[in-house]
């Protein structure tokens, strides 16, 4: 079994199917890109890997361990433990206003974890340092640039130790010059052999680091390979023209 | 008018000035837990629940405080049968329907107060791991007290002044002994001074708030 193992996933929003019929698998230390136009289902996807969402069919398992089971759902304490493996970074950042961007880093290892706080301290400082934000330690995010805001949230959602990480497209909300330093601290987790999951319109980015690309549309995977084949010689008419429309 | 005369009447009405604060303390302190706890419940999934929480808001904003405090002083003694047992020392009986009707004003404003907190706050919380409670307590609350801190202060402001209806049910304060010198001396100075003192009080009460403001700006 694969390290991420989904299969059959199915989802409506009322009558509206936003995930078909939805099988894939991820191995341990690689890098997933989801492309597709908007709609397309892949936000629904990374979302019912943790729970934002409730599926209606199908299963996924993490480490071997099911967390939904043809449409049934684990124990709360299985969910709850296999949650813990999965960090994930938002569009829209969704950091904590009232709190600075230390205490952003720090509240869930501290209150979810019951870490103790020198230790919590120093892997927050650590954190800071490799996303480049140490000097922002005490500012709150109302005072930090979408790029850097971005930054904290990767580093809060590292903060927890994740073995997987997901990224809901974490540069759509970034004016242009500020997608490069996110990118950047992505890039380093590609190659600390992090597990990730990147939903992305970063076709750039998709091609260079991604082990392998699925394309979605219209809440099924269309076609799904290396980044060169898909972005150089996609097999699916749907592939090539949502391809020709964005690169 | 000579300063002895100013000494006598300013005697009893700062003796009222306490139950007036006092009064007020109590019901901040009381009506605003109850206050949130409502407006919960008024979200509670279960419709029963969150039936009753909104009726209750319906019944207490739609009407008078004044009607409801003459009920909870004069009308449940008069229950037949468990009236007797409803039979409360004044001021607490006052306190009682103060603080029963604040909550629901409070209410009211907590639930903007979470209307107006992003919805990806809840999932952040809930993908780094937290329960409700946790979400509670460390994100949503902080950011609805900053939120709803305008509005608590205008309504904290009232209060000060609706205190004053502790007349009507004839528990003595501010008011009252202003009234009682007015009636005995046929001067309307001590209206003057009390309307100074709610003044003075309500002064400081909105440094205070101001203060609380800003140190909930998260800046």
């Amino acid at each position: 079994m694969a390290f991420i193992e989904i299969s059959g996933l199915k989802k409506s929003f009322g009558n509206q199917v936003v995930l078909k019929n939805i099988s894939f698998s991820v191995e341990k230390n690689e890098v997933v890109a989801i492309i597709g136009p908007s709609g397309s289902g892949k936000s629904t996807l990374l979302r019912s890997m943790v729970q934002l969402e409730t599926v209606d069919a199908g299963s996924v398992a993490i480490d071997g361990e099911y967390f939904i089971k043809d449409g049934r759902y684990a124990d709360s304490k299985t969910v709850k433990s296999l949650m813990t493996k999965i960090g994930m970074v938002f569009q829209q950042f969704h950091l904590f206003p009232h709190l600075t961007v230390r205490e952003n880093l720090e509240i869930a290892p501290r209150i979810v974890k019951k870490e103790d706080a020198s230790i919590v301290a120093r892997k927050s400082e650590e954190l800071l340092k490799k996303v480049g934000l140490l000097d922002k330690s005490d500012a709150y995010p109302g005072k930090l640039s979408g790029g850097q805001k971005q930054r904290v949230a990767i580093a809060r959602a590292l903060m927890m130790e994740p073995e997987i990480m997901l990224f809901d497209e974490p540069t759509s909300a970034l004016d242009p010059e500020l997608t490069g330093e996110v990118l950047q601290v992505m890039r380093a987790l590609v190659k600390e052999q992090m597990t990730m999951l990147v939903v992305t319109h970063e076709m750039e980015f998709a091609r260079e680091v991604a082990d392998r690309v699925i394309f979605m549309d219209g809440g099924e995977i269309v076609e799904m390979g290396r980044p060169l084949t898909i972005f150089t010689n996609p097999r699916h008419e749907r592939t090539k023209l949502f391809l020709k429309r964005v690169v | 008018m000579s300063f002895d005369y100013f000494n006598m009447i300013i005697r009893p009405m700062l003796e009222g000035t306490k139950v007036t604060l006092l009064l007020f303390a109590i019901v901040i302190v009381f009506s605003l837990p109850l206050g949130f706890l409502i407006t919960l419940l008024a979200r509670s999934r279960f419709k029963i629940v969150s039936w009753l929480a909104n009726g209750y808001i319906f019944v207490i904003r739609g009407t008078p405080l004044l009607l409801q405090l003459l009920i909870i002083c004069f009308g449940l003694p008069m229950i037949p049968g468990i009236g007797e047992y409803l039979v409360l020392p004044r001021f607490t009986a006052a306190c009682i329907g103060f603080v029963l009707n604040y909550a629901a004003y409070f209410a009211e404003i907590f639930r903007g107060g979470l209307l107006a907190i992003d919805k990806g706050q809840y999932e952040a919380a809930q993908v780094l791991g937290m329960n409700r409670w946790q979400t509670l307590r460390v994100i949503i609350i902080p950011q609805m007290i900053r939120v709803t801190l305008p509005p608590i202060s205008n309504e904290a402001i009232t209060l000060v002044k609706d205190t004053s209806l502790l007349y009507a049910v004839a528990v003595p304060e501010l008011l009252h002994f202003a009234q009682t010198a007015v009636n005995r001396d046929f001067t309307i100075v001590p209206y003057f001074f009390a309307g100074l003192i709610y003044l003075i009080i309500t002064f400081f009460l909105t440094i205070v708030l101001k203060r609380l403001e800003q140190k909930y700006q998260f800046e």
